[in-house]
């Protein structure tokens, strides 16, 4: 996992429960917590930091990956602002992370494993986005988009209707906007 | 002031950690920023590295191309989608030098994102010609280097500055496809959002520019070597080597049934070798071009005719033409005509108007052909009939011309032997003084004792080819000295006077022998006989090849008191200046125009001009053919001197000829006894 998730994920944790939080979390995390974007680290670091922060909040894995991936999107907005910049709505957004995102992604860290996304537009505000990677984050790009639509004052819900974490080949998520 | 200012007092171990922390946590506020800015940095600088990375890679790719690829059309639809997708931008394409009025043409050639989109600037693109400084493609060709615009809508003077913009196409960039200096092409892309100058993207496309130049350049250097090697240098024309490539494409077609009607016209100009010797290689150049521009200009119509005609020179006067198509003999014969159509108007040839003609053989796909020199050959056949029978005309090969063909071998054959075999003699025809019905002379006339055949061969049947083997140089030298030993043999039998002339006829291929007049002075020698009973003939065509040598040599003999006439006088290309600066002593009225004294009105005034012309030149004048009684009173009446012809009598042998003398002279005795 690319060092920048980390970064996004103490810096999350660090705005919304403090320095302290983030500490205990490397702590029962058993992790170094030394960061930089540009690393790469463990897969394993990421599922151990998502684990703590799960038995430290009282929530399951996949609603810390949500709430982390909701709380991310902004401190990207700030950090790669030109993401951003050409995009009008959440949909577009969206719909630009294999050609656009995952590109730029690939620009800092060269073979970058980035997932692909496989979108469906629906008749008028729905979108479904196929997800398929062997680290199963299904729950982080849920949150993803819902920070996303954050972001451009929009509001989706989003079903998953078919998840690699409950045994399917892929996930399957439906997002609907609500106009 | 706090406790942090007053470092002297004693302070508390409670505040005084605390004030620690602060500092610790202020220290590692401040190493986290230095780690994101470093972090970003570091982002920015593997960003570029990425893109030079990319952008090497893309022009790898192209250079690599652009190495192995022969076609240049391919390499620029490579290069194009190439780019695309390497820099992300939706359309690209390419505008090509129209040489022909220096602007830049479209190619065909384009790479669309979304082409149903781009749609009507596609279609703009494709129909748009740009005139230097006209558009970006246009700036670019004045420039000689790449332009980038930022935003095509700004700019109300591009030609498609709103259809782009309606299309949603708004940054442009553009490259020229040098060639040493010169642009010959442009590549152009463009993208949706407005963008600002890339320099490097621009130095990139530079490079990518100066690749592609050289696929170009390459491209060219191939097509030169190719059409050098299939093209005839001085006319542009296709050569040999193409157009038997072609020929053999339509006979192989044709003979699988598969292919259209074909004919082949072979074209040999008449008496070109004349105008090349005595106007000289550059005069016959610029008539050989001047002919095939007449003949091209033909062949742009042969599409009237549901024809594809292909124009060739094989070399020297010789062309060629392949019509393919709906091609019967008759229309092949019409078409050839309308190539000797083309020669009718006269040629100025530095100055000098030149009347050429041709001959034109026709060979047509109607005999069955499976192979070119087949075809070549009965084409050349018929030619060669075209020639024999007069020039100027267009014959048609048939089965006969083969025979022909074997007939004139054989005969070519027979006549190297027949010099070695003394099979040729001489017969003698009197030239007559008109006053008094004297004799003055002989014209000496070969014939051929041809074996196995009961007539004595007339000059007509070998002649030509002895002039066209070179066998004329020995002939002609044998001629000399036979009629000049026969001469000397009657004087000294008495039967002829001292002033009894012995007219010889010398070819233009014997009369420019490096050393014909070695040859005439020591036939004399050998022979004994007196310079002045020498009488040489020479045709019109013998000055035309070199008049300057010939007047030389005649003045040389005239010098050593041997006398030249000139033979057919009126039939050949002679113009008055020739015959004006000629030396001659005797002009012979060729026989035509005696003839014309009873079959055409104006017959009187041609032959007392040519009489008037001689006297004015003081040279003396023998009419030819002179058949009739008629004939004689009127060449008398107009003042002719000399005549011979059947009137006085046939061509004899020499026994013959001195009968006749030794009866003149004997009668000659009874009038004075």
């Amino acid at each position: 996992m690319k060092g920048v998730v980390f970064n996004l994920l103490e810096e999350a944790v660090v705005r919304t429960f403090g320095n302290e939080t983030w500490d205990d979390l490397l702590d029962d995390a058993n992790v170094t917590g030394a960061y930089t974007s540009l690393g790469n680290y463990s897969d394993d670091e990421i599922v151990a930091l998502v684990g703590a922060a799960a038995a430290k909040l009282g929530k399951s894995n996949g609603e810390v990956l949500q709430w982390f991936g909701e709380e991310a999107m902004p401190i990207l907005k700030e950090r790669y602002p030109t993401l951003f910049e050409n995009h009008q709505s959440a949909r577009n957004f969206i719909l630009s992370i294999n050609s656009i995102i995952h590109p730029e992604v690939r620009k800092l860290y060269s073979g970058a494993n980035c997932p692909f996304f496989h979108f469906k537009e629906g008749d008028g505000n729905t979108i479904t986005m196929g997800y398929e990677s062997s680290r199963q984050m299904c729950d982080l790009a849920h949150g993803f988009v819902k920070g996303a639509a954050n972001i451009f004052c929009e509001e989706v819900t989003i079903e998953h209707q078919s998840c690699m974490n409950h045994g399917a080949d892929r996930c399957l998520m439906e997002i609907k906007w609500a106009h | 002031m706090g406790p942090l200012a007053s470092g002297a007092l004693p302070a508390d171990p409670v505040t005084e950690l605390n004030l620690r922390i602060l500092k610790l946590e202020n220290r590692l506020q401040r190493e986290r920023s230095a780690r994101l800015q470093a972090e970003e940095i570091a982002e920015r600088g593997l960003r570029d590295l990425y893109e030079r990375q990319r952008q090497l890679e893309l022009l790898e790719a192209i250079t690599a191309k652009a190495n192995t690829e022969r076609m240049a059309g391919e390499t620029f639809s490579f290069a194009i989608d190439a780019v695309c997708r390497h820099t992300g931008w939706p359309f690209g394409t390419v505008h090509l030098m129209d040489d022909t009025d220096g602007r830049l043409k479209p190619s065909g050639m384009w790479h669309a994102a979304d082409a149903e989109k781009l749609k009507p600037f596609i279609e703009r693109t494709q129909a748009t010609r740009f005139a230097s400084g006209e558009g970006l493609p246009g700036r670019v060709l004045a420039k000689g280097s790449a332009v980038w615009i930022d935003n095509v809508a700004l700019d109300p003077t591009l030609p498609r500055c709103h259809v782009a913009a309606a299309c949603g196409l708004h940054a442009a960039f553009a490259f020229p496809i040098l060639v040493g200096p010169a642009v010959c092409a442009v590549m152009e892309f463009f993208h949706r959002d407005p963008q600002d100058i890339d320099e490097q993207l621009l130095k990139v496309m530079a490079q990518i520019g100066t690749q592609l130049g050289r696929v170009i350049e390459r491209q060219r250097a191939e097509e030169k070597l190719i059409h050098d090697a299939t093209h005839d240098p001085l006319t542009g024309l296709p050569n040999r080597l193409l157009f038997s490539d072609r020929l053999e494409r339509a006979v192989a077609m044709k003979s699988r049934r598969s292919g259209s009607d074909y004919a082949v016209l072979f074209i040999d100009l008449d008496r070109f070798k004349l105008v090349n010797d005595s106007l000289g290689h550059g005069a016959g150049d610029t008539l050989l071009i001047e002919i095939a521009e007449r003949f091209s200009t033909v062949l742009e119509h042969a599409g009237d005719d549901d024809m594809l005609a292909t124009l060739a020179r094989l070399g020297g006067d010789e062309f060629t033409v392949l019509l393919e198509g709906v091609v019967d003999t008759g229309k092949a014969v019409e078409f050839a005509g309308r190539l000797l159509q083309a020669l009718s108007r006269p040629i100025d040839v530095g100055g000098q108007n030149i009347y050429a003609s041709a001959s034109i053989g026709v060979a047509a796909h109607t005999d069955d052909y499976s192979h070119v020199a087949d075809v070549m050959r009965d084409a050349d056949l018929a030619m060669y009939r075209a020639k024999s029978a007069g020039r100027s005309r267009v014959e048609v090969f048939d089965r006969s011309l083969h025979e022909i063909a074997a007939a004139r071998l054989a005969l070519e054959s027979d006549l190297r032997d027949a010099l070695h075999n003394r099979e040729f003699v001489l017969h003698y025809q009197p030239i007559v003084t008109l006053e008094d019905g004297s004799i003055t002379g002989f014209e000496a006339l070969v014939r051929w004792k041809r074996p196995g055949v009961e007539n004595l061969v007339s000059p007509n049947e070998f002649i030509s080819l002895a002039e066209d083997t070179g066998l004329i140089v020995f002939l002609g030298d044998w001629i000399m000295r036979e009629a000049f030993a026969t001469l000397v043999a009657w004087q000294e039998q008495g039967s002829a006077t001292g002033e009894m002339t012995v007219s010889v006829n010398v070819s233009p291929r014997q009369f420019h022998q490096p050393d014909f007049l070695e040859k005439v002075l020591a036939a004399i020698r050998d022979t004994g006989i007196a310079k002045s009973c020498v009488r040489l003939e020479i045709t019109e065509s013998v000055p035309v090849v070199d008049a300057e040598r010939t007047i030389e040599i005649i003045k040389a003999l005239r010098h050593v008191g041997v006398r030249v006439s000139i033979d057919d006088f009126g039939t050949g290309y002679s113009s008055l200046s020739y015959l004006h600066n000629l030396p001659c002593d005797v002009l012979k009225i060729d026989r035509s125009f005696v003839m014309s004294l009873e079959e055409r009105e104006d017959g009187h005034e041609i032959v007392r001009t040519i009489l008037d012309l001689a006297r004015n030149m003081g040279m003396d004048v023998v009419a030819e053919g002179t058949e009739t009684a008629d004939h004689v009173r009127i060449l008398k009446e107009l003042g002719c001197g000399s005549a011979q012809g059947f009137f006085f009598s046939r061509p004899i042998d020499a026994d013959a000829a001195r009968a006749l003398l030794d009866s003149r002279v004997q009668a000659a005795r009874t009038i004075a006894q």
